[in-house]
């Protein structure tokens, strides 16, 4: 023990702000939003390729022979999305119907990472089209598979949430849900990080999981990268 | 475990558990924004706690997990380390649900040491900190709030005792390099 140990020790010692028990109280005592039941809200039309809309509101899923398995996986892989417990969709998409410049927007949507947030005129540009701002959120607007497809992941350049299909509530409880939900979750008995979703990762109990901010933070104490889910990639 | 005993813990364990958030999230909003959702989160999860494991290193771990990841979006929106964002600053509670996502990092409001460590000391620390790398300075916060021993580190963090040791000795040394280039006596 050296004086350096008394420094740090002295340094480490914040003080709690005024009410924080309270505070903490109270939010205990709130209903945890339950986003899970949305799924019933939610309908799936799919096509042998893949998912090719996702409406919200009342209705049936629309699928017939290997759509029908594409359609189940949707709702298999939303109704975990919704439950926090999925960071990332396997499903294929059949974007068959949207024009070019529709398809590339979507395209790139589809690579904002989860949890996190891009504005219009950043899609634009990403496209090769920096004055198209607005014919980006006509495109994103019109997305046949939201969610899937995250256009909720796309806001206004001043931080405003913009339009989205499904309402702007629904686009706030998403966007709130991701940035709650961990990405990288390590399993502490096989020493593996994974991208919450994986297969692997969905076995872990609820004591065997520490969270990691990236796959060489994860690597530096000794944990490996899954070669299922390929971490690196989704957590660049 | 039933819901009043989890509420006494939390009260018990609240000030700890926002001191490690603290030193890892460099300021107030978001430190107790992440006790809240680590409470929460394990509040949800009570029954499933299992009397093997301290109750400790669960909360403790549930807190780890929370901060680290909000790190995980900060670096990915290339402003992590603002640590060293040491200003007296309006610290807002930001009501709004999203407010992470608008990146509205609000500034600390007010850095609350419990002794009078002169401030030149707790600026350089800060600094320093940031460069920590995280694993390290989410071992640091553990020890140094907590008193915490290398058996419950490694068992918080999922890691090997000897993985702590190393993890924490880097992070001191950069620490304690940051004391002595700040022309204060942190050594023997």
């Amino acid at each position: 023990m050296d004086r350096t140990d008394d420094v740090l020790r002295d340094f480490f010692a914040v003080t709690a702000p005024a009410g924080l028990g309270g505070r903490l109280r109270a939010a205990l005592r709130e209903e945890p939003a339950a986003l899970e039941a949305l799924i019933d809200r939610f309908h799936v039309e799919a096509s042998e390729r893949g998912v090719a809309r996702l409406s919200y509101g009342r209705g049936r899923d629309v699928a017939s022979g290997r759509g029908r398995r594409h359609a189940e996986q949707a709702r298999h892989e939303l109704a975990e999305y919704l439950a926090g417990r999925r960071t990332f969709f396997t499903v294929p998409v059949d974007l068959a119907g949207v024009g070019d410049f529709q398809g590339r927007v979507l395209a790139e949507a589809e690579r904002i990472p989860f949890g996190q947030v891009t504005s219009y005129s950043d899609l634009a540009r990403r496209i090769g089209h920096p004055r198209a701002a607005r014919a980006v959120g006509n495109a994103l607007g019109a997305n046949p598979v939201p969610v899937i497809v995250p256009c909720h992941r796309v806001i206004r350049g001043d931080g405003s949430w913009g339009h989205y299909a499904f309402g702007g509530a629904l686009k706030t409880r998403l966007l709130e849900l991701e940035r709650t939900t961990p990405l990288l979750i390590g399993c502490t008995s096989t020493r593996f990080v994974c991208r919450r979703g994986c297969a692997h990762e969905q076995r872990i109990g609820e004591n065997g999981r520490v969270v990691f901010a990236s796959v060489a933070d994860a690597a530096s104490v000794g944990y490996r990268a899954c070669k299922v889910c390929k971490p690196r990639d989704a957590a660049a | 475990m039933d819901e009043r005993t989890f509420e006494r813990l939390a009260q018990e364990y609240a000030g700890r558990l926002y001191a490690v958030a603290y030193r890892m999230l460099g300021n107030r909003a978001d430190a107790e924004d992440a006790v809240q959702r680590a409470l929460m989160k394990c509040f949800a999860a009570r029954a499933s706690y299992s009397p093997r494991w301290a109750v400790s290193t669960w909360l403790y771990r549930a807190v780890a997990n929370v901060c680290i990841d909000e790190l995980r979006r900060r670096k990915v929106r290339g402003h992590e380390e603002s640590l060293d964002d040491d200003r007296i600053a309006a610290g807002s509670r930001g009501s709004g649900t999203v407010r992470g996502i608008r990146a509205s990092r609000g500034g600390i409001g007010g850095v609350a040491s419990t002794r009078p460590a002169s401030i030149a000391h707790r600026v350089d620390l800060t600094r320093a900190l940031g460069a920590v790398p995280r694993e390290a300075r989410m071992l640091l916060a553990l020890h140094y709030v907590n008193g915490l021993g290398y058996r419950e580190l490694a068992a918080i963090r999922g890691i090997t005792v000897n993985t702590v040791k190393s993890q924490l000795a880097r992070g001191k040394a950069i620490l304690k390099q940051a004391l002595e280039a700040g022309g204060h006596d942190g050594s023997n």
